[in-house]
């Protein structure tokens, strides 16, 4: 597998940039992002910080409408045009890609960050053929021919899994699994170092997802690149992803290793998300944490999770809680971190959660 | 598209016969004598069934074969070449300007939102779809030609010259200085619609999750705007074309009568007049074939811009 | 009728639909009431105190609007103009819709032969200019308004029909239908029933355009000098001045009838843009 055909002229050391971990391929701090909407002012994300470690995935779960969407949007530079950042760093290869120069950001995007969307008909232009879109990014970030550009894209077509003849087809004419090997392909094209995947394989059936997994983990392991997967799916997290972030109401409320986090949670919500995967070694029912999210345009006081949560005390409406660690490599965001231990047992029964 | 026209004939030929009055006043002059228009009668067959009648009569048509003007006693084929092109003219360059520039200055409106102009822009042409287009034009004479001398005062070359031959003729300066105002006007007016249907159509595009994709590509923003937004968004627009086109033809009566310029819808109003049968009948009839060629080329244009379309 | 109240209420919430439901209900108004406000009758020759003709005089006080080659009121005319515009306006629209969404509402629902009858008519009606076939539908049975208002029907219902039809088979396939089916419903209860009360916001936006167009037209017919000779039309006034080849000496004439067809218009057009924004907030501009 060559490396070199595609990659641009890769980013050396700059001067007057940001120091950076190298085990780190992309670090946010601090990033909070709200939209102007006709409802006034909507918090999306409020003092986001996350590390992707370079090598390794790592996955953010958290319920729809939770911000995971728009925290990727905001890595990969393009929020919607009424969205407003009061505060925060994108930094990768020592650059803050939010402060960058829109040109400087645009070369950035796709050649060492790229994206696998949803695989909605509509991620693909309907009115252009696939092999179009797939050379149409690989041209826009280097100087191959349309030629040579063909030919790779008909290499990655058939790396995952999609019969590189169909490449001069039009994505209505593509299943729903093969739109997404096709989106695949095409965000793997010039080798980023890190790849978001926003829900990739929320629409299609379990059969496809593992296949398409599969291949991934095969792809990672070739070609090399980190992956931060979003997805409400937490067992998808627990299969592919070394580590965990998990997101509540535009913050992230616990993170750490997956192992770690998924056998010994800290925060509440955490609980509670442990709870709804189905077991198939035990005869219990899922339990669903009742209730929904709170409103992002009202402002709220203390830990927002508090309306829903089975062990809130005062201080919890009041106080907002900061993520701290809790153990080697772990983080949570809770008042009542010492007690955790000691009410997991409770955490795992039907009647705490009920309202 | 040759059912369309087939059946557009036989409406034609029961229209003109079933409305009150004398059906063979469509043929035979009504101001000759009694006997000269008994002759007249025998000679076109008039005194044969319907049906035979009908089929001379498709029969001709497809040929081409109009009959002789009432009025002039010329071939009615003869005339409406001349003014067949006059009308063509006219009406295509101006509505492909139209629709071009119109696409454009809609795309551009919806990429860049908000600012004043967009409002007083989408105002300006909702309200100026509303006015008539022959008042327009009366306007437009009274301000450009008669007050300030830019332009002729409607005809196609100044009364009085013979032009060398009729092809020549559209290549001469006095011809464009002619074409001039009346183009200008059919522009102006059949600009707004595909403006304010680009505009709305891109709004609704650019919100799609292709193009976030793109975005995200990281592909130069002018390669987004024409290659994916406006590319799709041209495909509302372009289901439009054909009945544009249509009423831009059908129109042409009214623009014709203004400037004066001859072409068919102004034969066919001067034939009116005059009650000048054959005249009338073939120039409506040549009126509705570019009418249904232009939309049936319109059609095949959307089959190719829509990869979805397939044509059996 | 919940449907008007609702879409007149949607229109009222943006600036410009207030303004122009206010501007469309004074040309109501107007054409109600004007042959009674008129200062003077619309084709009578006036006189000033010497018994000579008042020609082709610009505006004064007692002619707000000047008057024309022979003599008339323009001000009178423009008023008396505005019942004309309305009425066959109104009738024409409301007659177009009805005919154009039955037809698509039967064509889309039953599908089939009777679908590809229907629409091969819609085709041929389609490929019939407009004015021209107006123009000679008058010229042979006679300038009257009742022509005027069938011709215009029978040429403008086609595009109706079909945008109808194209919401009808999308609608066709949807749950509602199928469960009104397993009901045990029949096909007519199911088409307008179910159907029918669906695909009306669109058609109220139709009745919008279809008024629209239809007073433009009958704008033009009058300019061409087809408009009913015993009434008194915008486009009418507009022919006299160009047939009498002195429009150009007389703006006061030319100019007021086309800005009266303009402002009738426009307001319908942007009462049908103003629902579209509500009902399409992208639309809107900030």
């Amino acid at each position: 597998m060559s490396k070199s055909s595609t990659r641009a002229s890769k980013r050396t050391d700059r001067p007057g940039t940001v120091e950076m971990d190298p085990s780190v391929v992309l670090s946010v701090r601090d990033l909070s992002v709200n939209f102007v909407t006709k409802r006034g002012i909507e918090t999306a994300l409020q003092n986001v910080s996350l590390d992707v470690p370079r090598g390794a995935n790592l996955g953010l779960v958290g319920e729809s409408g939770c911000g995971k969407s728009t925290f990727l949007k905001a890595a990969i530079g393009v929020l919607a045009p009424n969205a407003i950042v009061p505060s925060g760093r994108v930094i990768h290869a020592g650059v803050d890609l939010l402060a960058a120069d829109p040109e400087e950001a645009r070369q950035v995007r796709w050649r060492d960050i790229s994206m696998i969307t949803q695989s909605a008909l509509n991620a693909l232009d309907p009115v252009h053929r696939v092999g179009d879109q797939i050379v149409e990014a690989v041209r826009a970030h280097s100087k191959v021919s349309r030629k040579a550009a063909r030919e790779q894209a008909k290499e990655m077509l058939s790396i995952v899994g999609v019969d590189p003849n169909r490449i001069d087809e039009f994505p209505h004419q593509f299943s729903g699994g093969m739109r997404q090997r096709a989106i695949i392909a095409m965000a793997l094209m010039l080798r980023p170092e890190l790849v978001l995947a926003d829900e990739p394989t929320t629409s299609l059936d379990v059969i496809v997802q593992d296949q398409i997994f599969r291949r991934v983990r095969e792809l990672q392991d070739e070609l090399g690149f980190s992956m931060l997967l979003v997805t409400h799916d937490l067992g998808l997290v627990i299969e592919n992803c070394a580590r965990i972030a998990v997101m509540y109401s535009g913050q992230i409320v616990e993170e750490g290793q997956t192992s770690d986090v998924v056998s010994a949670p800290f925060h509440p919500y955490t609980l509670g998300l442990k709870n709804s995967l189905p077991r198939l070694d035990r005869d219990i029912e899922p339990i669903s944490i009742h209730g929904g999210p709170p409103d992002p345009a009202v402002q709220h006081h203390g830990c927002r999770f508090v309306y829903r949560c089975p062990f809130a005390v005062d201080a919890c409406h009041t106080v907002v809680p900061e993520l701290r660690p809790v153990a080697s490599g772990h983080k949570a965001a809770c008042h009542r971190v010492e007690d955790v231990p000691g009410l997991r047992e409770k955490a795992a029964q039907y009647e705490t959660w009920s309202p | 598209m040759a059912i369309t026209l087939f059946a557009m004939l036989t409406l034609m030929f029961f229209m003109f016969r079933l409305l009150p009055g004398d059906p063979t006043m469509t043929v035979v002059n009504a101001t000759l004598s009694p006997e000269a228009q008994a002759a007249m009668k025998a000679q076109f067959g008039l005194d044969k069934p319907l049906l035979e009648q009908y089929l001379v009569y498709v029969a001709n048509y497809a040929r081409f074969d109009f009959g002789f003007s009432f009025q002039t006693s010329r071939s009615v084929a003869e005339m409406i070449e001349g003014r067949l092109l006059n009308t063509m003219v006219l009406i295509f360059p101006s509505l492909i300007t139209a629709y071009v520039l119109g696409a454009l200055i809609g795309a551009g409106l919806a990429w860049r939102r908000g600012g004043r102009s967009e409002v007083a822009i989408v105002f300006v042409a909702t309200a100026f779809q509303a006015a008539p287009v022959f008042w327009v034009g009366m306007l437009a004479i009274l301000f450009f030609s008669i007050n300030l001398d830019l332009f002729p005062v409607g005809h196609i070359v100044t009364p009085g010259t013979v032009p060398e031959s009729t092809w020549k003729m559209y290549f001469t300066t006095d011809f464009l200085h002619h074409l001039a105002l009346p183009f200008l006007v059919h522009t102006a007016y059949q600009i707004c619609f595909p403006l304010l249907l680009m505009r709305s159509s891109m709004l609704g595009t650019i919100g799609e999750d292709f193009i976030e994709l793109a975005r995200m590509k990281g592909l130069r923003e002018v390669r987004i705007l024409f290659r994916h937004a406006m590319r799709n968004s041209l495909l509302p627009l372009a289901t439009t074309i054909p009945m544009i086109l249509g009423w831009a033809v059908a129109g042409s009566v009214v623009i014709e009568t203004v400037f004066s310029w001859p072409g068919l819808g102004l034969l066919m109003i001067e034939g009116v007049e005059r009650s000048d049968f054959p005249v009338v009948q073939a120039s409506f009839f040549m009126i509705a074939v570019l009418t249904v060629f232009g939309t049936f080329a319109a059609d095949l244009l959307y089959g190719i811009l829509d990869p979805r379309i397939v044509y059996d | 009728m919940e449907l008007v109240k609702t879409f007149f209420a949607t229109v009222w919430q943006t600036n410009t639909g207030r303004i122009s439901l206010i501007l469309f209900g004074v040309c109501c108004v107007l054409a109600i009431l004007g042959p009674y406000i008129a200062p003077h009758a619309p084709l009578e020759r006036n006189y000033d105190a010497a018994k000579k003709l008042i020609q082709l005089s610009p505006p004064t006080w007692d002619h707000w609007l000047g008057t024309t080659l022979l003599g008339r009121d323009v001000l009178s005319q423009i008023l008396w103009g505005a019942r004309s515009a309305l009425i066959v306006g109104v009738v024409t629209a409301l007659g177009v819709v009805a005919i154009g969404v039955n037809i698509g509402l039967i064509s889309g629902y039953l599908g089939g032969r009777v679908d590809t009858i229907l629409m091969r008519i819609t085709d041929i009606f389609l490929g019939l200019p407009f004015l021209p076939f107006i123009i000679v539908v008058l010229a042979i049975s006679g300038r009257s308004t009742t022509t005027i208002i069938l011709a215009m029907m029978i040429v403008m219902w086609r595009s109706t029909a079909r945008v109808i039809r194209a919401q009808v088979l999308s609608l066709k396939e949807m749950q509602f239908v199928a469960a009104a089916r397993v009901t045990g419903a029949s096909d007519f209860v199911i088409l307008y029933r179910e159907i029918a009360p669906n695909i009306l916001p669109l058609a109220l936006v139709n009745i919008a355009f279809a008024l629209a167009w239809a007073i433009i037209t009958e704008a033009s017919i009058g300019f061409l000098g087809y408009g009913d000779p015993n009434a008194v039309s915008w486009g009418s006034i507009i022919y006299s001045a160009f047939a009498s080849q002195m429009m150009y000496r007389a703006p006061w004439w030319v100019v007021p009838p086309g800005i009266a067809v303009m402002v009738l218009v426009s307001s319908v057009y942007f009462i049908g843009r103003a629902y579209e924004q509500v009902v399409n907030p992208r639309l809107k501009t900030h």
